[in-house]
């Protein structure tokens, strides 16, 4: 699973390198700054970072959208392959619905997708000064996380899934990956919050479920028991990613249908 | 008269608008029966197999597999039919017994049924002590005969074979022939199977159909084709540029004269009686003969006139145009 590994480079060395809140400075040209001033500028860059303890703190979300966003686009490589080496045609010429050979493709992927978010969760908590959950944080929390990433996950899988099953080689698959799947990633909130990005980046970025996904897991983390103005938040961002999940199911079920067309 | 399970009707396929596998064929296969299509690579074989199970769309014509019009019907369609394609598709980290297993959820068999028939198919195909190993230890042979099982695991009415033996050793592939032929006689299995080796077609198929180009070139038994298109070929040519193919085909037992430049091709059904007249004949006349060979046709030779260079490279060699000339009367 080359997901895993890129989850776990993401974590510790980019993440460990990388702590905004070290970014200021003790002193500025020979002069001290007073411990009250240097508290108050780093509870300022850490609410930036939506209250994150640390940088991996903040990063675990934008890694978990990242590998299985990456999952679910090269998951399709599986599926191209299967189209050049006939097996998708023992599929197609078996008595089963064309909507079960479709969401199978998206199911295999959703499946290794989950279990490598479950496994960078976990290895960010293990790292030293890693990943820090609220006080109160509970089953509750990761089941809403997980909700989250098992939404996104499934509506690009979806997307990926009808791409695949599209193009007849791999190398158009990875083309239309690069393509789509970076500038996703880096449109959101997944590396840097909002907060630096240009207005009309930010724009898009507020839409991206990548964004949504992260968002509300990160509540989850830094916040063990939400108040109820971060639980409508959350309410919010949920109901946006369950559209979002059924409407790609939707269009990615009608594209791999035509896809799956005999020619 | 015995059932028609698959007939088409003016079969056409176009690819991309311009490429025409399949021109226009017509044909039926009859209940139990193991009928193969003969034809070089790129005929148009695999393409028909496709059509006929609703993998690829027809362009134009029509086709009912068991009753069901291909075209309109095929979910009905693929709940009668096995298939074996050319490429192996059985996941090779999965066991056999595994792969046979999926086959069979793939086409709703239930599980229990699904065990039984595998342990049956297994046995059959003498792959019962390999079951629990994973396909990526098997030999050529015996991917070959599991992706047979696999076709079969559902109890199909018809099997698709697209070229069975492919690259397997002689050996193998007779061994290949014994199970199939079982298969169609025991099972009363329905078989229709694509293939380039003419031995393969002769040992096994009760009809053939010769396809070439798209085009079904002829079609029978294969002891009726052999009938028709075998014979010995008499090769002829003369000091004199005199036309004497009136003369030679007044002469008996020569079934067909056909004259290229100087070169006389000809088709004896008796050798014996024919050859000693012709010579008698020419002589007659005053001729004198400048060569004279006599050939008698194995069936590859046939096979190739028919489909092979003969056709494709008309005009490169003049022999050949003589040849085709000979072959398109005999049909």
């Amino acid at each position: 699973m080359p997901g895993l590994f890129m989850a776990v480079f993401w974590l510790v060395l980019f993440g460990s390198s990388f702590n905004p809140v070290n970014l200021v400075p003790s002193q500025i040209g020979g002069t001290a700054l007073s411990p009250v001033l240097l508290e108050q500028i780093r509870a300022a860059i850490t609410s930036v970072f939506g209250g994150a303890a640390n940088y991996i703190t903040f990063l675990t979300a934008g890694v978990i959208s990242f590998v299985v966003i990456i999952n679910a686009a090269y998951g399709g490589i599986d599926l191209v392959l299967d189209r050049q080496l006939g097996y998708l045609n023992s599929l197609l010429s078996a008595p089963i619905s064309r909507a079960s050979i479709f969401f199978s493709g998206v199911m295999q992927n959703f499946v290794k997708a989950m279990f490598i978010a479950l496994l960078t969760f976990i290895i960010g908590f293990l790292l030293p000064n890693g990943l820090q959950v609220g006080t109160g944080f509970g089953v509750l929390n990761l089941v809403g996380i997980f909700a989250a990433f098992g939404l996104l996950t499934f509506g690009f899988g979806c997307l990926f899934t009808a791409l695949a099953y599209s193009v007849k080689q791999v190398d158009s698959l990875v083309a239309i990956v690069n393509f789509l799947a970076f500038p996703l990633i880096f449109i959101s909130s997944a590396i840097f919050p909002l907060g630096n990005f240009p207005s009309w980046l930010k724009g898009i970025a507020e839409v991206n479920p990548i964004t949504k996904a992260c968002e509300t897991a990160r509540l989850l983390i830094v916040n063990g028991n939400p108040s109820s103005g971060q639980l409508s938040t959350l309410a919010g961002n949920m109901l946006y990613l369950v559209v979002f999940a059924v409407v790609f199911a939707v269009i990615g079920y009608l594209i791999a249908r035509r896809a799956l067309k005999a020619e | 008269m015995k059932n028609k399970i698959i007939e088409a009707e003016g079969l056409t396929k176009i690819y991309k608008k311009s490429v025409k596998a399949v021109d226009d064929i017509s044909f039926s296969v009859e209940e139990g029966e193991l009928f193969g299509f003969l034809g070089p690579n790129g005929a148009g074989k695999t393409t028909t197999i496709k059509m006929l199970t609703t993998l690829a769309a027809i362009t134009s014509g029509k086709a009912t597999v068991a009753g069901y019009d291909v075209n309109s019907k095929p979910a009905e369609v693929r709940k009668t039919i096995g298939i074996v394609p050319q490429e192996l598709t059985a996941d090779d980290e999965l066991k056999g017994i595994e792969n046979l297993l999926l086959s069979a959820k793939l086409h709703h068999v239930p599980n229990d049924t699904a065990r039984k028939k595998a342990q049956d198919l297994l046995k059959l195909l003498e792959l019962e002590s390999a079951e629990q190993r994973q396909v990526k230890t098997y030999s050529g042979g015996m991917r070959r005969r599991l992706q047979l099982a696999m076709g079969l695991i559902h109890e199909p009415k018809i099997l698709f074979l697209d070229e069975p033996t492919l690259g397997l050793d002689i050996q193998t592939r007779q061994n290949m022939w014994a199970y199939i032929r079982r298969l169609n006689r025991e099972g009363g299995i329905t078989v229709f199977m694509t293939t380039h080796y003419l031995e393969e077609a002769d040992s096994l198929c009760d009809r053939v159909a010769i396809i070439d180009s798209g085009v079904i070139k002829v079609s029978g038994s294969p002891s009726e084709l052999k009938s028709k298109l075998a014979g010995t070929v008499l090769t002829l040519q003369l000091t004199d540029g005199a036309d004497v193919s009136a003369m030679l085909r007044g002469i008996q037992d020569v079934a067909e004269v056909a004259k290229q430049g100087e070169i006389y091709h000809l088709k004896l059904t008796r050798t014996e009686t024919a050859l000693p007249a012709i010579v008698e004949a020419i002589t007659k006349k005053g001729l004198k003969i400048s060569d004279i060979t006599l050939a008698k046709p194995t069936l590859n030779q046939v096979f190739l006139q028919i489909t092979g260079n003969t056709m494709r490279d008309a005009g490169r060699n003049g022999d050949s145009f003589g040849q085709r000339v000979l072959i398109e009367r005999m049909k």
